[in-house]
């Protein structure tokens, strides 16, 4: 099979959008082409949707030796956090070689069965990954004489250090990480059960008998499976994993403060992308969900009585409040209004879809506003929005100045607003013909 | 599972009309006469929990807190002058068309009136050259001198003037006669159609959604697929109604003439038909759009999906599985409109029987 670079580089954008049964067609058709370096450019680029999609990928050794960190990798453009301690790729790609060589081709033949499927997988499989464990752990003893240096690009990132050692300690605990998936099965886990809790801490309690030093990588690993890292942080605090209480603080420590550098993360890209136009709905969206992680954490340090991150929750606290102040608050009443009033019959959905995604934002933001300190402020925009929209509904139904449209509309952006209570109120007092 | 008649009510009166609210608990619930011609609306699975409640249409506003358009729906349809699959439409385009359910919905609606406006407007013009195919006269002039001309208008006239002479009827009269059987076919349409109306489309999607489902039970393990298979089951069992009545009413209009000459008692037959076909396929276009819509999302996303459609699946009267025959019989589901009375199964007007056996045993044992 020939295949021209430019093609396949093209392919990539094309395969975003092709229907679902299709883009399995060619992803299976591309794995037959092999390690070409255009072909795993491709899979780079359509990697958002090979990670949503799922399509059954040709089993390697390569793709075995991911599986109990690949969810610490970080999907290229999704809207999703990054994992806490991510892995990067590129290190894999390098790393990759080089154990597979460590490992010979003739003891990889002999686990050969970890690639098939079903029960006759898991001992080679566990076979595998500690030949794997072992590998890493010697390239990465042999890097401290400046071995593998070039290979690795370990001089210009000396970042990639610890990604390797990480990936060495998560093989060795390959098998708990398994069966941890297994239990925070289907991913991302909105919300901790019981069974997912008593899960974690039974397999937690084996990692810290045997593995001790990598408990930590195992419960970021539990985190990473969750939609909110967060959730764990509360429940953790209650968790029995064995350890010495002195250790479960450390661990506890730990986990915080990657979980609070994600956080101080994601509100540092509010505030940079500030500006120009923005989706006030996915601004709210967002800070109600950094509010929520927020509180999660507090709660979590409260009841640790920890004041380490004191300060730091303090900050993004702070710029959470002001990126709804801006982003949703600022000008949102003015904007609402002029949709509405300007709104011409069959002309500009868009602009109103835009209002009403507003509209919708001060109601979503209703209910961090008391966490944020923001009570006032927008009680004071919803309810000037309200009148204005009353006003404006008033004329256009009660008196009949304009289309009825934009009375109808205005009585609907004040359901957006305030509720459908307050908005069939307005209604019943303007069909009444009350005029306060 | 139960069996497919145990959940279905007996006449498609007595299951009522799906009406399209946004409050999500009322949502598809159904709306029908009670037996003192009230309306009163059926709401299923309140608070998850088992049966139907049946409140009274008026009261609803002050049982469930509901969005304005809502209320404005409710009131539309109360003051309008029935409660037909076709009046309920009538109803929430026109909700729609305000405003109050956002700007889409009222793309939508105006949309679909403009669909309205164009079928009618073809049906016409396909009526009309039925007409003339039926009496051996050409059509192809009207179309070349355009439909909406002048010079098109005069041929139309003559040409019918022509055809009701060769079937011995007043021109009035054929063009009365056209004009009902148009309003009747609109949401129908014919076959040959270029352009298939409102209801054969969604017949069309009625099938594809049967294929989609199935397709999805498949190999499905989830405690949601028996309900999948039920979903596709009832569709099926839709679908061959739907057919049956299609071709009933094509081979109608097939025999043209013959329509137009027996026009008396060809007329309730054809209505009979199309506001069966409403009927049979009111509700379907709410669940065909969410399973669309769930196909993009996550495994248990469609599961999800999956229990909330089979909360408002238009189920299959029990009297009408086999009510092909009993269709020429005027005032039939009149005569089966059952209302629902306390103690009784409200699917099927029965006694409830585990009921009747609990009383039975108290008795026995206070005996």
């Amino acid at each position: 099979m020939t295949t021209d670079p430019k093609a396949l580089l093209s392919l990539g954008t094309k395969l975003l959008d092709i229907d679902e049964a299709r883009f399995r067609q060619v992803v299976d058709l591309l794995q037959q082409i092999g390690d070409h370096p255009e072909v795993q450019h491709t899979f780079s680029l359509i990697r958002p949707r090979l990670a949503e999609v799922r399509p059954k990928r040709r089993a390697t050794f390569k793709r075995l030796f991911c599986e109990p960190f690949e969810d610490m990798f970080q999907l290229p453009g999704g809207d999703q956090p990054a994992p806490l301690n991510k892995v990067d790729r590129g290190v894999v790609n390098a790393l990759w070689p080089l154990v597979e060589a460590h490992i010979g081709k003739e003891r990889l033949r002999g686990v050969a069965g970890a690639l098939g499927d079903g029960a006759s997988r898991a001992e080679p499989a566990r076979a595998f990954w500690s030949m794997a464990a072992a590998a890493v752990a010697d390239i990465l003893e042999q890097t401290e004489t400046g071995r593998f240096a070039d290979d690795l690009g370990l001089r210009l990132n000396p970042d990639r250090v610890r990604t390797i050692e990480d990936i060495a300690r998560i093989l060795t605990i390959a098998q708990p990480v398994a069966e941890l998936k297994a239990v925070l099965s289907p991913k991302p886990i909105q919300k901790l059960h019981k069974d997912h809790l008593d899960g974690i801490q039974a397999i937690g309690r084996q990692v810290a008998r045997g593995r001790p030093e990598a408990l930590k990588l195992f419960i970021l690993l539990a985190a990473v499976r969750l939609s909110d890292p967060s959730i764990l942080l509360g429940s953790l605090w209650d968790m029995d994993l064995g350890q010495k209480s002195s250790d479960r603080a450390a661990l506890f420590l730990d986990l915080s403060g990657t979980v609070v550098a994600q956080i101080e993360e994601r509100s540092r890209s509010v505030a940079s992308a500030a500006g120009g136009t923005v989706d006030r709905m996915a601004a709210a969206n967002l800070a109600v969900d950094l509010v929520a992680s927020l509180e999660a954490t507090r709660n979590a340090m409260e009841h640790s009585r920890n004041k380490d991150f004191d300060q730091r929750l303090k900050i993004i606290r702070n710029s959470v409040h002001e990126l709804v102040r801006t982003q949703v608050l600022d000008g949102a009443d003015a904007e609402i209004l002029s949709a509405v009033e300007t709104l011409a019959p069959g002309a500009d959905t868009a602009r109103m879809v835009q209002a009403e995604n507003q509209a919708r934002a001060l109601r979503k933001c209703s209910t961090i506003a008391d966490t944020l300190g923001l009570r006032g402020e927008l009680k004071s925009v919803t309810q000037q929005a309200t009148a204005s929209l009353t006003g404006t509904a008033r004329q256009s139904l009660a008196d009949g100045i304009g289309d009825a449209r934009t009375g109808y509309t205005a009585i609907r952006m004040i359901e957006l607003i305030a509720g459908p209570a307050e908005a069939n109120q307005v209604m019943d007092d303007i069909l009444r013909g009350d005029r306060h | 599972m139960r069996s497919l008649t145990n959940f279905a009510p007996s006449t498609f009166e007595e299951r009522g009309a799906a009406v399209a609210f946004t409050t999500p608990v009322l949502a598809q619930t159904r709306v029908r006469k009670d037996d003192r011609d009230k309306l009163e609306v059926l709401i299923p699975n309140l608070s998850d929990g088992h049966g139907v409640y049946v409140v009274p249409w008026k009261g609803l506003p002050l049982a469930f807190p509901m969005t304005v358009h809502d209320r404005m729906l409710q009131d539309l349809i109360r003051k309008g002058d029935g409660c037909s699959p076709d009046d309920i439409r009538k109803a929430v385009l026109q909700a729609a068309r305000c405003g109050l359910a956002g700007p889409l919905a009222v793309e939508a609606a105006e949309a679909a009136l403009r669909d309205e406006d164009e079928q009618r407007l073809l049906i016409n013009y396909q009526l009309i050259v039925e007409v003339l195919k039926a009496v051996g006269l050409e059509s192809t002039d009207i179309l070349r001198a355009g439909l909406g001309s002048e010079k098109g208008e005069h041929l139309t006239r003559s040409y019918m003037t022509k055809a009701a002479q060769s079937l011995a009827l007043e021109p009035t009269e054929l063009y009365a006669r056209v004009a009902e059987l148009a309003t009747f076919m609109e949401p129908v349409g014919i076959a040959t159609s270029p352009r298939p109306a409102r209801l054969r489309r969604l017949a069309r999607d009625l099938l594809q959604f049967r294929d989609s489902m199935t397709d999805w039970v498949n190999g499905n393990v989830s405690e949601a697929a028996p309900i999948g298979t039920f979903c596709a089951e009832v569709a099926e069992h839709t679908l061959n109604q739907v057919r049956n009545v299609v071709n009933q009413l094509d081979q109608s209009v097939a025999a043209f003439e013959l329509l137009l000459r027996q026009w008396d008692t060809k007329r309730t037959l054809v209505r009979k038909s199309t506001t069966r076909l409403s009927w049979l396929l009111d509700g379907w276009d709410f669940i065909i759009t969410s399973w669309a819509e769930a196909q993009t999302r996550s495994k248990h996303e469609q599961d999800m999906a999956v229990h909330e459609l089979f909360r408002v699946l238009p189920l299959l009267p029990k009297d009408e599985e086999k009510s092909d025959h009993a269709l020429l019989a005027d005032g039939l589901l009149a005569a089966n409109r059952r209302t629902v009375r306390a103690y009784v199964d409200w699917r099927s007007g029965q006694l409830d029987m585990d009921l009747v056996m609990r009383i039975e045993a108290i008795k026995g044992k206070a005996a």
